[in-house]
C-alpha cells in the first residue's frame, strides 16, 4: 500500500489552474523527487500536502485513508512534515529551543520549561540520525546546512513519517549538499518516507528512487530513477507537446557580418554568487541564435545583462561595432536593439495602463509620438491601430487596460512594439510562454520574417522545441556557463538534452551509473 | 465599463464622507438649539450665492489648489511628499523677506522676484528628501514629514529674531512693500493670484495627462520594474518630481504671502496649515486636477462661510472645523474600495471553510 497517495488533485487560483488533476503515489521508505521548472506547480502541490493550501478538488490519502488537512497542525498530526526553502527559525534561540518551540516540556505542572530534559531529548535525536549539531548552539552561530538539519529535526521530533523538502539544496554549498544526501538516505533506512522538490537533475539521479515530472500544473510522467537518465528528464521538463508548424527554411546563408558580440560576460547576483560566468558568443546578420537550458542556469541574468537591467562584473558587449556594455535600456533601444523581456507583466507591459500607452513604452520619447515633451495623441492612436491591424491583436475594449487582454494578445503588443521600431537585433526571452497556440505560431513567423530581412535574433527559451525549430545556431547554458554550442543541422533532442544536464557528449556513460 | 465604475467609485468615495460630515454636523447644530438647515443655507449663500462671497471663496481656494496639486503629483508616482507644509512655509517666508527688503521696484518685476524666491526655496527644501530617496533609498514619507517641524521651528527663530519687525506688537516679519502686494478685485479679496493658480493647474493637467513626463510618472507609480525596463531613469524622475512638488508648494506660499498675509506671522498658514489642507484636498479630489479644483473651492467655501455663520447665527464658527475634521475622518474610511470585492471573497472563503 502507498504511504501517501494523491488522486486527481486540482488547485485553482481564480481562473488560473496551478495544479490540474495531479495523481501520484509514494511508497513507504521511498525517496520521491518531484521535478519541474519554476512555476510548474510543485510548491502548490506540496503546500496542499502540508495543509497550507486546500485543494479545489481531489483527494489526499495517507496509508489508504482519505484525510482533510486545514493547517500544518493537521498535517503533522497525520505524520507529514515539511522543511521549507526559507527556514522558519528564531536566530537568537538555541538549537534545542527552536526544535521544541511550541511543544515545550514543562516541569511537572508548573509553567516553567524543563531545559534539562529538553536538551537530553534533542541530543538523543541528534545521535539517532547521526547529525552534526550541538543542541546548545545558537541558530545565528551555525551554518546554513546546520540550520537545515535543525528544521529536519524539528519535524522528526514531532514524529512525522513523511518528510517533504522544498528545494533543499538551493541554499547549500556542494559539501553540505553531499552531507544532506547522506542524511536523507540514512533517514530512509530508518523508515521515513521522503519527498524532495527540486529542479537539479544531478541530485535527483543520485538521491531518488522514483521521479514525477510536473509541467504547467500537470503530471508529465512517473519514472523509476534506475530506468531513466538526466537528459531524458531534461526533455520531459521542457518539452512541449505542441506540434510546431512554422517552416524554418532559410533563403540565404548566414552572412559573415557580426551584428552582436558578447565577450567573457560575467556577473554576480545579490547574494554575491556568480550566476553568469565568462559567456562569449557572436550573432551574425540573418542568424537566430538560440540560448537553451533548463531554467535557472543563468539565462534570465544573461538577458538582464544584455538588456541593461543588470550590471556586468566583467566582459564586453559590442553591437554594430559599438561598445554597448552596461548601456541603459533606453540607449539600447535607440541604437537598434528590440527587447522582448522575460516577464511580460513585470518588465514588458504595465497592466494598469491602457493599450495605446503600452504601445509606445520604451519608445515614448521618439519624435513621431512626442514633440517637445508633449504627446501627439493622434499619432499614438494611429500607431496602436496599426499594430492591432498588422499583428492581428484581438482587443475587446480599445481604451481598456492591458491587464484585460489574454496572454497571447498582450505578448503580441510587445512583439509589435519592438519589431515596428525597426531594430537590427531582437533579444527575445521566453517570447511564447503562456501564450495560446495560434499566437505562438504567429510570433514564431514574425521572428523568422525579421531574421529573413537581414537582422539578428537572440532567442532565449526554456522550450526546447521552440529553440530547435527556430534557431540556426544554439548555445546551451548550464550553471551560468556555456556547456555546449551546436548548429541546427547536427543537433538532436537527445544531444541537446545531455548538454542541458551539463554532460559533455564524451562523458555520456557517467550519467547512467 | 471598468473605467466608468472607477469614476463612479471615486465620486461616491468623495461625496459620501462630505454628506455624512454635514449630517453629523447638523445633529450637533440641532443640539445647540439652532436650525441646521438655516445655518447651512447661510454657509451656502455667503460663500457661493453672493458675488463678493464667491470671489472670496475663490481667493481662499488659490493656495489650496497649489498645495493640493503639489501632493497629488507625487501620489501619482507612488511617492509621498508630506513636506508640502514646510516647503510652502519656507517659500512664503522668503517671498515675504524679498517683498519687504527689496524696495523701489516695478510692481510686476517685484512680484516675479518674490515668486522666484519662493519657488526656489520650496524646491531647495524638497531636494533634501529627494536626494536621500534617490541616492540612499531613504523613505521620503518619514523625512518630509519630520522636516515640516524642523522648518516651522527654524522659521519661528528667524521671525522672532533675525527678521523681526520691532514696530509690530507681535512676532512678525516686516510687511511687504506695496509693489509686492496683489491688488484686490472690487470689494472682494480676490486677486490675480487666483488666475495664476488656475494657469498652473491647467499646465499641470497637461503635464500629467499629455506629456512624456506625466506618462513616465504614471508608469513609475504603477509598475517601477516595467518603467525601468522601458528605459526610464527612476531615480532621476524621483528627483524631478519632488522638485516640481516643492516648486508648487513654494508658489502657494509666496502667493499666499503676497495676496493675503503680507507678512510672516507664527500663524501664517493657519491651523491646520495650507499644506495639510492640501493633502485633504488631493484626497477629496481623487488626485486629479479637476477634482482638486472642485475640492479646493469647496474647502475654501467652508472657510468663507464659517465667518458668516458666526455673524448671522449663534452657532460658533468652530462648527466648520468640526465638519472638516469629520470629513477627514470619513475620508480615511474608503467606503467603496478597490478591495471591496476582495474582502467579500475572503469572507465567503472563510464561511466555506467553517462549513467544511
Amino acid at each position: 500500500m502507498s504511504m501517501i497517495e494523491v488522486v486527481d488533485l486540482t488547485k485553482k487560483f481564480g481562473d488560473f489552474t496551478a495544479n490540474d488533476k495531479i495523481s501520484l503515489s509514494v511508497e513507504e521508505q521511498e525517496i520521491k523527487c518531484i521535478v519541474g521548472e519554476n512555476g510548474a506547480g510543485k510548491s502548490t502541490l506540496m503546500n496542499m500536502l502540508y495543509g497550507l493550501l486546500q485543494p479545489t478538488s481531489g483527494k489526499i490519502l495517507i496509508r489508504g485513508k482519505e484525510v482533510q488537512m486545514n493547517s500544518p497542525i493537521d498535517a503533522i498530526a497525520n505524520g507529514i512534515g515539511m522543511v521549507h526553502q526559507h527556514f522558519k527559525l528564531v536566530p537568537s534561540l538555541t538549537v534545542y529551543e527552536n526544535i521544541l518551540l511550541g511543544v515545550e516540556i514543562k516541569k511537572g505542572k508548573s509553567p516553567f520549561v524543563d531545559s534539562k530534559t529538553e536538551i537530553e531529548k534533542v541530543q538523543k535525536l541528534i545521535d539517532e540520525y547521526h547529525f552534526e549539531l550541538n543542541p546548545l548552539d545558537k541558530i545565528e552561530d551555525i551554518s546554513v546546512g546546520g540550520r537545515q538539519r535543525v528544521e529536519i529535526l524539528k519535524m522528526l521530533y514531532r514524529n512525522v513519517d513523511i518528510l517533504i523538502l522544498d528545494e533543499p539544496t538551493a541554499v547549500l554549498t556542494p559539501q553540505e549538499v553531499d552531507d544532506l544526501m547522506v542524511s536523507l538516505k540514512n533517514m530512509k533506512k530508518q523508515g521515513k518516507t521522503i519527498i524532495v522538490i527540486t529542479h537539479k537533475l544531478r541530485e535527483v539521479m543520485e538521491l531518488s528512487d522514483s521521479i514525477t515530472v510536473i509541467k504547467q500544473g500537470k503530471v508529465i510522467g512517473h519514472v523509476k530513477t534506475k530506468d531513466t537518465n538526466e537528459s531524458e528528464l531534461a526533455q520531459m521538463m521542457v518539452g512541449r507537446n505542441v506540434v510546431l508548424t512554422v517552416n524554418n527554411e532559410r533563403k540565404e546563408p548566414i552572412a559573415d557580418e557580426v551584428i552582436y558580440e558578447v565577450k567573457d560576460l560575467s556577473t554576480i547576483n545579490d547574494y554575491g554568487k556568480e550566476v553568469v560566468s565568462e559567456i562569449s558568443f557572436k550573432v551574425h546578420k540573418g542568424e537566430i541564435l538560440g540560448v537553451a537550458g533548463v531554467e535557472g542556469n543563468g539565462q534570465s541574468e544573461l538577458v538582464k545583462l544584455m538588456t541593461g537591467l543588470m550590471e556586468s562584473t566583467k566582459g564586453t558587449v559590442t553591437f554594430l561595432g559599438k561598445d554597448v556594455t552596461n548601456d541603459w535600456p533606453a540607449q539600447l533601444r535607440k541604437s537598434g536593439v528590440g527587447i522582448i523581456p522575460e516577464d511580460r507583466y513585470a518588465q514588458g507591459l504595465c497592466g494598469d495602463m491602457n493599450i495605446s500607452e503600452n504601445c509606445i513604452a520604451g519608445y515614448h520619447g521618439s519624435p513621431d509620438v512626442c514633440k517637445r515633451g508633449i504627446f501627439d495623441q493622434k499619432a499614438i492612436r494611429a500607431k496602436r491601430d496599426k499594430y492591432i491591424e498588422e499583428f492581428d491583436i484581438r482587443i475587446g475594449d480599445l481604451n481598456g487596460n492591458v491587464s484585460s487582454l489574454s496572454g497571447g494578445n498582450a505578448q503580441k503588443i510587445i512583439v509589435a512594439r519592438e519589431l515596428s521600431a525597426g531594430p537590427k537585433l531582437l533579444i527575445a526571452c521566453q517570447p511564447t510562454r503562456g501564450v495560446d497556440i495560434g499566437s505562438i505560431e504567429f510570433i514564431h513567423k514574425q521572428i523568422l520574417k525579421f531574421r529573413d530581412e537581414g537582422n539578428a535574433v537572440i532567442l532565449v527559451s526554456s522550450e526546447l522545441s521552440e529553440i530547435l525549430s527556430l534557431s540556426d545556431n544554439m548555445i546551451v547554458m548550464y550553471k551560468g556557463k556555456i556547456s555546449g554550442r551546436v548548429c541546427q543541422d547536427e543537433v538532436t533532442t537527445a544531444s541537446i538534452g545531455l548538454l542541458m544536464a551539463g554532460i559533455q557528449p564524451g562523458e555520456k556513460g557517467a550519467a547512467h551509473e | 465599463m471598468n473605467k466608468k465604475g472607477n469614476i463612479l467609485r471615486n465620486i461616491i468615495n468623495s461625496v459620501l464622507p462630505i454628506l455624512l460630515a454635514f449630517i453629523i454636523g447638523g445633529i450637533v447644530i440641532a443640539c445647540i438649539g439652532e436650525n441646521p438647515l438655516e445655518t447651512y443655507w447661510i454657509l451656502l449663500k455667503k460663500s457661493f450665492l453672493s458675488s463678493t462671497g464667491f470671489m472670496n471663496t475663490l481667493h481662499y481656494a488659490s493656495p489650496l489648489i497649489l498645495t493640493g496639486l503639489a501632493i497629488a503629483v507625487t501620489f501619482k508616482a507612488n511617492l509621498y511628499n508630506m513636506g508640502v507644509e514646510g516647503q510652502m512655509l519656507l517659500g512664503g517666508f522668503f517671498a515675504g523677506i524679498a517683498g519687504a527688503y527689496i524696495t523701489g521696484m516695478n510692481p510686476l518685476v517685484h512680484k516675479v522676484i518674490c515668486f522666484a524666491v519662493g519657488i526656489l526655496c520650496g524646491m531647495a527644501f524638497a531636494l533634501i528628501p529627494a536626494l536621500l530617496k534617490a541616492k540612499c533609498k531613504v523613505n521620503e514619507m518619514v523625512v518630509t514629514l519630520m522636516l515640516n517641524y524642523a522648518m516651522a521651528k527654524a522659521l519661528e527663530y528667524l521671525s522672532t529674531g533675525v527678521f523681526r519687525d520691532l514696530s509690530s506688537g507681535y512676532v512678525a516679519t516686516p510687511t511687504i512693500q506695496e509693489s509686492a502686494m496683489f491688488s484686490r478685485f472690487g470689494r472682494s479679496r480676490l486677486t490675480m493670484f487666483f488666475v495664476i493658480a488656475i494657469i498652473v493647474l491647467i499646465i499641470m493637467y497637461i503635464v500629467m495627462k499629455k506629456s512624456k513626463l506625466g506618462y513616465e510618472l504614471t508608469a513609475i507609480g504603477k509598475n517601477p520594474e516595467f518603467a525601468e525596463a522601458a528605459g526610464m531613469n527612476v531615480a532621476k524622475k524621483t528627483i524631478i518630481l519632488m522638485l516640481i512638488s516643492g516648486a508648487l508648494a513654494g508658489l502657494a506660499g509666496s502667493g499666499y504671502m503676497m495676496s493675503e498675509q503680507f507678512k510672516y506671522t507664527l500663524s501664517f498658514s493657519g491651523t491646520p496649515g495650507l499644506g495639510w489642507d492640501g493633502m485633504l484636498i488631493a484626497l477629496l479630489g481623487g488626485h486629479s486636477p479637476g477634482g482638486i479644483l472642485i475640492a479646493a473651492i469647496f474647502y475654501a467655501a467652508l472657510k468663507t462661510g464659517s465667518d458668516n455663520i458666526n455673524m448671522y447665527t449663534s452657532v460658533p464658527k468652530e462648527i466648520v472645523a468640526l465638519i472638516q475634521g469629520l470629513i477627514i475622518l470619513f475620508l480615511a474610511v474608503k467606503f467603496i474600495s478597490e478591495r471591496t470585492n476582495f474582502s467579500f471573497r475572503k469572507k465567503s472563503a472563510k464561511k466555506r471553510e467553517e462549513a467544511a
